[in-house]
């Protein structure tokens, strides 16, 4: 992947390349486990095209963006064009940035939301080695006709059970987003997961 | 890029931005062959795009700020080749004076070109601004009206 050095451009045509990266997020998130394709790579942009697409869909200046890797390049590059403010610490974040979940801080760490106001959680944004061939799982929840099956790559092993606390909190929780290059595949706070039978 | 506040130095900068910033279209399509060399390597790093800002006034010149109404602004930021970012705010919704304005600011910024902009479009525009803006002064200072007032015999 390519870095960025100097400051990168945004979408050529904003208006329906942000509205088509809208579509895909929230059809991700009404479709939990299924993947979206959101778009492709931008020229000169260290991160994969789906991240940087919905970064610049999402983002504004009332959303202050948490890096867990401190590209001071990206960081300018996303305030330059949404006027993201950086969050001071994860609890702040209406959205995560991570690429190295592996590392990543605990998920009870992001911003919750209130019980009067869940709806000021943090989105995680986790862009993963891959969304296919990992350990399979079976997502159930609202969106999932009967069970998705899911096998992402990358995650750690203590994960699951964070999400299980994750889920068992709602209305509060936070919601994630994975991404892998152009594809994204949504895991809202009402989506239960357990380990497949027989795996 | 090197950094924003490299050569020439910061306000240098701001004085030709506002240079810029009030040309008008004709003003610098009239000077478009001095760029036009560079322009093949045009990268758009924010597409000209119109929005709104707000005017702030102060009630009296000294009193509380207000909000005076808003005014639209169309603005750009351009990258030639490897070369500096060149950005630009105007007044009104024209894009391509944003555009223009962005193209010379990015040149004006490598010192490989700057003096020649500088002599044949920043000085030349900064003289007709100024020009205008004395006329205008002139022409409202004969309407200008000298109030007296007595001391009120409040205390």
């Amino acid at each position: 992947m390519n870095t960025t050095t100097t400051l990168a451009a945004g979408l050529p045509d904003a208006v329906h390349e942000t509205q088509r990266a809208f579509r895909a997020v929230l059809d991700a998130l009404a479709r939990p486990g299924q993947i979206r394709s959101v778009g492709e790579p931008l020229p000169g942009v260290a991160l994969g095209g789906a991240m940087a697409r919905l970064l610049l869909t999402l983002c504004d200046e009332e959303t202050p963006v948490w890096w867990q890797n401190d590209d001071p390049a990206l960081q300018s590059w996303l305030r330059f064009h949404t006027s993201a403010t950086l969050a001071d610490s994860t609890a702040r974040a209406s959205f995560a940035v991570m690429t190295d979940i592996g590392h990543a801080p605990a998920l009870e760490d992001f911003a919750l939301g209130s019980a009067a106001a869940p709806e000021f959680s943090s989105t995680l944004l986790i862009e993963l080695p891959a969304l296919q061939g990992g350990p399979a799982l079976e997502w159930r929840g609202p969106g999932i006709e009967v069970m998705q099956r899911v096998t992402l790559q990358g995650l750690p092993a203590d994960f699951w059970t964070q999400w299980q606390a994750n889920q068992a909190s709602f209305p509060q929780g936070v919601d994630i987003i994975f991404t892998c290059a152009q594809h994204a595949i949504g895991l809202p706070r009402t989506t239960r997961v357990s380990r497949s039978e027989g795996v | 890029m090197t950094s924003n506040t490299s050569t020439p130095d910061f306000s240098a900068r701001q004085a030709w931005l506002a240079v810029l910033a009030r040309a008008s279209l004709s003003e610098l399509e009239s000077k478009l062959e001095l760029a036009n060399p560079w322009l093949p390597a045009l990268q758009r790093v924010r597409p000209a795009e119109v929005g709104m800002l707000m005017l702030r006034g102060r009630v009296g010149g000294t009193g509380n700020p207000f909000n005076l109404g808003e005014a639209s602004v169309v603005r750009c930021a351009v990258r030639l080749g490897d070369g500096p970012l060149g950005v630009a705010y105007a007044l009104g919704r024209d894009k391509r004076r944003a555009e223009l304005a962005a193209v010379f600011d990015a040149l004006l910024q490598d010192p490989e070109h700057h003096d020649d902009l500088q002599s044949k479009l920043i000085e030349p525009l900064a003289s007709t601004q100024l020009q205008a803006r004395d006329r205008l002064q002139r022409e409202v200072a004969t309407s200008k009206v000298e109030f007296f007032t007595l001391v009120r015999g409040d205390a």
